[in-house]
């Protein structure tokens, strides 16, 4: 007997697939665009930060709840077929953090660039906002598995 | 002695609208042997689904105890039980991911399940060609009738090769010449390879097979006004 793997499930859903997952890397790249060239700051902080990371919020927690149906199927079968809630936590946050990340990488890159080769707080706070992409695409998943109502979901 | 599985007194209660629905009046207390071939019967609304759920761990009972092989399981997830015991699962809604097809279907859930990927292959096809599945290997779920996903889902519980098979409806959503399939089938699973088969029905027909019949009772209902009295 192999080790069992859930790696081709996590993995292999972690690639943007879906017409949602456009819509996020689009709202994301413009919002990352409006913090890249924003440099107002209030109090310390850059404001085109912080907006990018009140849009990364609910639009990644909205794609993760558009088509709630489809997913739950997907997660039924999982766990029938062995998987647990944080190998579907993996997923999706794998999800959210892809989606975010290739929507911020044109501003991470140039950010890298233009600082000579180093990470600052800037390309800091850009991560931040996919690795929060990521946590809240995983969110309401991990909320519907851990239901009571999930095991309900098995009977017909 | 060590059982494969032994559930004691486990009762059930869920919320209603106008009070508490208890399953299981008295209690369900199984004891299941390596080998035994077990039927679980009851009517419809009696619980029959919600048995299964919690001998695989989705639902936790209000009270009574799980033991897989020897170990209290009564809190553990399905995946624990699994690793103490090899189990494959088929329920009453057939589960398989939509985005993948039935083939990529059964080698997820082997490779879940840790069967070496050399082997894979075989296992595949032998269940497919069982189930005569041939045709539809390439074919997604939701594009598939009813019946034709609950043979993907028996035929993915059987290639992992369980050590225990439960079965939630294993005749359900299945037409007459496929139910009549199932039954034999699971005869020889059980007769042939030693595999443990626990089984919820509504059929006493499907449920003649098993060695060891539980029959189910009629759930009660307990008003909020009794509930006080208590």
């Amino acid at each position: 007997m192999e080790k069992p793997s859930w790696a081709p499930f996590v993995v292999g859903g972690a690639f943007p697939r879906e017409f949602t997952d456009l819509l996020v890397i689009a709202i994301i790249g413009l919002a990352g665009l409006q913090a890249y060239l924003t440099r107002f700051t209030v109090g310390g902080v850059e404001l085109g930060f912080l907006t990018l990371f009140l849009t990364v919020l609910p639009t990644c927690t909205l794609a993760s709840l558009s088509n709630a149906t489809r997913k739950l199927r997907e997660e039924l079968a999982l766990f029938a077929y062995g998987g647990s809630a944080w190998q579907v936590w993996a997923k999706h946050f794998l999800r959210g953090f892809t989606c975010s990340l290739i929507a911020l990488s044109p501003f991470l890159s140039l950010e890298i660039i233009t600082t000579g080769y180093s990470v600052g707080s800037r390309s800091l706070l850009l991560v931040l906002a996919a690795v929060l992409g990521g946590t809240f695409y995983s969110g309401p998943s991990l909320r519907r598995v851990r239901s009571a109502e999930f095991a309900e979901s098995y009977k017909a | 002695m060590t059982y494969l599985i032994e559930t004691t007194s486990v009762k059930m209660e869920y919320p209603h609208s106008d009070g508490v629905i208890q399953l299981y009046d008295e209690g369900v207390s199984l004891r299941v042997d390596p080998g035994d071939f077990v039927a679980v019967l009851g009517g419809s609304g009696w619980g029959k689904s919600t048995l299964v759920n919690i001998i695989l761990g989705l639902e936790k009972p209000t009270s009574g105890t799980v033991h897989f092989s020897g170990e209290d399981v009564t809190r553990s997830s399905f995946v624990k039980r699994c690793s103490l015991v090899k189990t494959g699962a088929v329920f009453q809604r057939p589960t398989a991911i939509p985005q993948l097809t039935v083939g990529q279907n059964l080698n997820l859930a082997l490779s879940m399940a840790g069967i070496p990927k050399g082997e894979r292959d075989e296992r595949i096809r032998e269940s497919i060609a069982f189930f005569g599945l041939e045709r539809i290997t390439r074919a997604y779920p939701e594009s598939l009738s009813a019946g034709q996903r609950k043979r993907i889902d028996l035929a993915r519980a059987l290639a992992i090769k369980p050590q225990l098979l439960v079965l939630d409806e294993p005749t359900g959503d299945l037409d007459t010449s496929a139910s009549n399939l199932v039954m034999p089938l699971l005869r020889g699973l059980n007769k042939d390879h030693g595999t443990t088969i626990l089984m919820v029905t509504a059929l006493p027909r499907c449920a003649s097979t098993a060695h060891q019949l539980l029959h189910l009772k009629p759930p009660g209902f307990i008003t909020p006004s009794k509930r006080i009295d208590r």
